[in-house]
């Protein structure tokens, strides 16, 4: 049994480990709460709040009518359509196109680092300055691809390629799986080099073709890398602006959802619709993300 | 020559050397003030101001609406942002009422507040003025007269039966797309909806504000219709539907359009500048068409503001009064294209033959009337950004005329 003076000792060594604990946590909390609870909570006021004077209302709480005004506004309700297929055929393009691109990749070739340089380099451009290369190929005027196309004779009079229909929403996809495709590739590429040679030697002698390979070690073997490229493909999907701003600007027959909080708050001035259209997206956000981090945790256990 | 200034207004002072702010121009000497405006403004110019008051500019140039944007997040979050800024006409209302701009009645001088009188209204809320107007903005076209020369038209339309005609004809004469017109969705992009609207002899709204353009038979729908009818003729280049003013106003001083039918006259010296534009010498102002002979056409003055968040505000005035003052308003004028406020800055621009188009702005004047009579509503930028989207996707052909104007009708409905 310890003499009490030792546990005495051993309380105070203890409590100063806590003490010197909090005192390391503490600035980060400050700064959390400062830049990022007392943000939130500001915002999540302002959304339950009239938009006040500025649009000649009486300040004060409205409990959820911004939501409810948000939620059956018709251009809310097609931009977050919109975000959905953005979502969709960008992760969907990005899945696919990155393990293609990966697997090419895992193969031992000349040129082989070259390549990989040369695939990173969308994906280290900020995204407005892919969005401005990209509007000197789409420019209906004087852009890349009309003119290319009349050349070929494909087409006889300029096309304007954002204009409407379900292809601006496929082309701005386009332009945002340029630029994170690289990502996406480089995760399925990490995978790979995980895969032990020996699985697929010991299937070579079982008699299994590269294609069996694929289907029965490759695939089931890449999910914990699927789970996370699925994941942060589809975080940078449901966040995408720049592309769209750059490219199209506010114009309905593109905009996200993010564009529709952005020219609500900003453009329009007002801030109570405005976040309450963001609450709504990272409560999307979150719940999505929570399926992604319980889909991962399946995955790797 | 009667002259613009004679219609601008009744006092028109000589020169004016004063500075306005004397009490300040020691207290201010080395002094750093942040100008936030829409525009590029010479260096030179700057420095000139520098030199005679010891204050330093940094002057911050972004695009009209991200100016917009970036003022109403610093002053819904009570932060600083520059102590000069843009005020635009549409921003009165809400600025104004929101408490976010000085007053300068008690910060300008009685000289230059005096001077600026005719042009002020727009920025006048509860009696007080909030911004000292520096941009005598109204709609006119321009043209391009070598362009007009050889498809043999020897004026510019009066009527829209004319300017149809017109443009069958540049179109013969070798112009692939003879109009220039903004129809992106952004502010630049909805101003020649408003024009066409007043020059087809209508109104947007009634005297109470409530939305009168989603009738068939009313102006504002003819407006739209005859835009998207224009895309469909061919009459302006596909690229319109993504094109914003800016844009346009390139394309024209590139040659490649022959009329910019919605632009403002202080564009004159830069279509005319042989540094910036190559058809320099060949753009002339044209009276707006209309049903029967000019159109009317509506005032968008922009003006200097000190927000109430301004760290030097005495520097600010100081930098006002020093833009106003005629000398330094005309050279702006030449460099950066904003047409002068002030009745003795037009009167000198007037009488020393500085005033392109001078002619032509005079004639247009009569018909320069305010978008909404009782002053801009709270909502116009609500009703401003609805209408960008709208009109874009009708001019895309992606709604129709009706289902956009309608939308946009109930939506402002709803806020008035």
């Amino acid at each position: 049994m310890p003499k009490p003076w030792n546990r005495r000792g051993g309380d105070r060594t203890a409590r100063e480990t806590q003490i010197l604990g909090w005192l390391f946590v503490i600035p980060s909390l400050i700064a959390v709460a400062a830049l990022v609870l007392y943000p939130m909570a500001h915002g999540w006021w302002q959304s339950m709040n009239s938009g006040g004077f500025l649009f000649g209302e009486k300040p004060g709480y409205v409990g959820l009518r911004n939501y409810r005004d948000v939620i059956n506004d018709p251009v809310s309700r097609e931009a977050m359509a919109h975000t959905l297929w953005y979502v969709l055929l960008a992760v969907s393009l990005e899945l696919v196109l990155g393990i293609l691109v990966a697997v090419t990749l895992h193969r031992v070739f000349r040129g082989r680092g070259f390549v990989l340089a040369v695939l990173i380099l969308p994906w280290a451009l900020p995204s407005v300055v892919s969005g401005v290369l990209w509007k000197r190929v789409f420019d209906p005027d004087n852009g890349l691809l009309n003119s290319l196309l009349m050349q070929l004779h494909v087409i006889n009079q300029p096309h304007v390629w954002l204009a409407a229909g379900r292809g601006p929403i496929v082309y701005i996809t386009l332009v945002h799986v340029w630029g994170v495709l690289p990502l996406v590739s480089l995760i399925f590429l990490a995978g790979l080099q995980s895969i032990p040679d020996e699985v697929y030697s010991a299937s070579a002698v079982d008699g299994a073709g590269p294609w069996r390979q694929f289907r029965h070690i490759t695939l089931p073997l890449l999910r914990p890398s699927m789970a996370i490229a699925l994941t942060v493909g589809t975080l940078l999907a449901i966040s995408i602006f720049d592309e769209i701003y750059v490219l199209n600007g506010t114009a309905l027959n593109t905009r996200s959802i993010l564009i529709q909080v952005y020219n609500t708050t900003f453009a329009q001035a007002d801030f109570a619709h405005g976040t309450a259209l963001a609450f709504l997206l990272a409560a999307i956000t979150a719940v999505l993300g929570a399926l992604y981090a319980i889909a991962l945790r399946r995955s790797t256990v | 020559m009667a002259i613009a200034a004679t219609l601008f207004a009744a006092s028109c002072g000589g020169s004016s050397s004063s500075s306005g702010s004397s009490a300040s121009s020691e207290s201010i000497r080395g002094q750093t003030i942040t100008v936030l405006v829409p525009y590029a403004m010479p260096q030179k110019l700057l420095n000139q101001f520098t030199a005679e008051t010891g204050v330093k500019v940094n002057y911050v140039v972004t695009g009209w609406d991200a100016t917009h944007n970036k003022l109403l997040v610093a002053n819904e979050a009570n932060t600083y942002i520059a102590d000069v800024a843009e005020f635009d006409w549409s921003f009165t209302g809400q600025f104004a009422g929101a408490g976010w701009v000085e007053p300068l009645d008690n910060l300008l001088s009685a000289k230059t507040l005096a001077d600026l009188k005719n042009t002020d209204a727009a920025f006048v809320s509860g009696g007080k003025t909030y911004a000292a107007c520096y941009s005598n903005d109204f709609r006119v076209s321009m043209y391009n007269k070598k362009m007009f020369a050889k498809a043999g038209i020897t004026a510019f339309p009066a009527t829209f039966d004319e300017l149809a005609t017109d443009v069958q004809k540049l179109k013969s004469s070798g112009v692939q797309y003879p109009l220039a017109i903004p129809m992106a969705a952004t502010e630049g992009g909805v101003t020649p909806w408003y024009l066409l609207t007043l020059a087809m002899g209508g109104q947007l709204f009634d005297s109470q504000n409530n939305p009168v353009f989603s009738d068939p038979n009313s102006a504002g729908y003819k407006a739209l219709q005859w835009e998207v009818d224009a895309v469909k003729n061919g009459w302006v280049s596909p690229g319109s539907v993504a094109m914003d003013d800016s844009v346009a106003l390139n394309k024209f001083t590139a040659g490649e359009n022959a009329i910019l039918l919605a632009t403002g006259p202080g564009n004159m010296p830069t279509a005319n500048d042989p540094s910036q534009s190559s058809i320099a010498g060949d753009a002339q102002i044209g009276l707006v068409p209309g049903n029967t002979g000019p159109g009317g056409s509506f005032g968008l003055p922009e003006g200097l503001s000190i927000p109430v968040t301004a760290k030097h505000k005495a520097a600010a005035a100081a930098f006002i009064e020093w833009w106003e003052r005629p000398e330094n308003a005309i050279a702006i004028y030449k460099t950066q294209g904003s047409l002068p406020c002030g009745a003795s800055s037009l009167k000198q621009l007037s009488d020393t033959g500085q005033l392109q188009g001078g002619d032509v702005i005079n004639q247009e004047l009569p018909h320069v009337g305010p978008l909404f009579p009782g002053g801009a509503p709270l909502w116009y930028a609500q009703f401003s950004s609805d209408a960008q989207g709208l009109l874009n996707a009708a001019a895309k052909g992606q709604m129709s005329v009706s289902d956009a104007l309608n939308q946009l009708s109930t939506k402002t409905a709803a806020r008035n």
